[in-house]
């Protein structure tokens, strides 16, 4: 008799409860060890950004800058900017437990942060279509306006190194 | 310049440029570290511009500004430093004899520190900020990890710099409370109290120290490409 409730399912009932247990708990574990990951990946995102606006940086000021190159440096920015909000999950700035320069200023002044990132993404357009009209002014003057806003949040969010 | 004639019983060391180039390198020693803690990164390499002046300048000035400047007439070797060492801190104490101008242990002080100077105003030259905008003019001829590397050096060596600032200031510490040689005064007016007959140094004229900057400063900003 009870077996044959274990074969035809009306038994599995516990286990599977206990199986679902079993995997929320091992997700709320998998959550705070996911921590790490978090700022990993957002330090990642950050090199990258990095990465393509000094490629970017790097073409201002020429006679013949390549603008292909600026273009896709363009738009890969822009697509980092607008995701640039969704790095900063509540609990992952400095203070939980996790090597990071992310200010608590990010999540005490949300709105202020959320503006940056917004400002940030708007000049980022600008530079896409500067690199779209191929106009060399347009380029430079914005991309110093899209490297002010990088400076300038990195002043009011990211915290300092400094270890006095 | 016409050597101005200290009051009695005082004897002119430091001449104007020396005393400008060690001030100009402070205060932007100051504006440089206030600028990186604060990203003004714009600032920062303008001040860094500044430095990198100024240190070659002192560097040029070593070879043709007066005597107490000139490497020649302060830097000794390895043998003169540790008798001067050794007679400084010895337990006969205050048997070192006090010259005009740098003595061996500052000599080889200044050395490193401008060593220490050039060697960051270089690396900053290549070093590429965290956004990739706020980085040194040299920084396209790298790559943005390269950029990095440099800027990560750059860190180093200022807490090299730190480090050797905190020793020079405890120098002119013990000397002012333990040797009572108001070093601080002297190269902010440039004369020191004692003054043995026959034994004043000789100085330049101040034309040839305004000459070698504006030749330092057109080398700079041809070697930045500054408009």
């Amino acid at each position: 008799m009870r077996f044959t409730a274990i074969r035809n399912g009306a038994g599995r009932r516990p286990m599977l409860l206990i199986g679902a247990l079993l995997a929320i708990a091992m997700a709320g574990s998998a959550g705070a060890a996911g921590l790490p990951q978090i700022v990993h990946a957002r330090q990642a995102h950050f090199k990258a950004l990095g990465r393509a606006a000094k490629s970017l940086r790097d073409q201002i000021g020429r006679s013949h800058p390549d603008w292909s190159l600026v273009a896709s440096e363009a738009s890969r920015i822009q697509h980092l900017a607008s995701a640039l909000p969704s790095w900063f999950p509540a609990g992952s700035g400095k203070g939980h437990g996790v090597k990071t320069r992310a200010g608590a200023a990010i999540w005490a002044r949300p709105h202020e942060f959320a503006r940056a990132a917004q400002t940030l993404l708007n000049r980022a357009q600008n530079v896409t279509r500067a690199a779209a009209s191929h106009d060399p002014r347009a380029l430079a003057l914005g991309s110093r306006a899209l490297g002010q806003s990088c400076g300038g949040c990195h002043r009011r969010f990211r915290a300092r190194s400094s270890w006095w | 310049m016409t050597a101005e004639s200290p009051p009695n019983g005082r004897i002119r060391v430091w001449d104007l440029p020396t005393r400008l180039s060690h001030w100009t390198l402070v205060s932007l020693f100051g504006v440089c570290w206030w600028t990186a803690d604060s990203d003004r990164m714009q600032w920062h390499r303008i001040a860094g511009y500044g430095v990198l002046g100024a240190v070659l300048f002192r560097l040029a000035w070593g070879f043709c500004g007066g005597q107490t400047a000139r490497f020649g007439d302060f830097v000794r070797g390895p043998a003169a430093t540790f008798r001067y060492a050794r007679k400084l801190f010895g337990r006969r104490g205050a048997g070192a004899p006090v010259p005009l101008g740098h003595n061996p242990l500052g000599a080889l002080s200044i050395l490193v520190m401008l060593a220490l100077l050039l060697t960051q105003a270089t690396l900053g030259l290549f070093a590429v900020n965290v956004d990739g905008f706020g980085s040194g003019p040299f920084a396209k001829w790298v790559s943005f990890e390269t950029g990095r590397r440099f800027a990560h050096l750059h860190a180093a060596n200022f807490q090299l710099l730190l480090l050797l600032i905190g020793l020079h200031l405890t120098a002119i510490g013990f000397y002012r409370f333990a040797r009572k040689e108001k070093l601080l005064a002297a190269m902010i007016h440039g004369s020191k109290p004692h003054a043995p007959p026959g034994e004043a140094p000789y100085f330049v004229p101040g034309w040839r120290a305004v000459w070698l900057a504006a030749g330092i400063f057109i080398f700079v900003a041809l070697l930045l490409n500054l408009r």
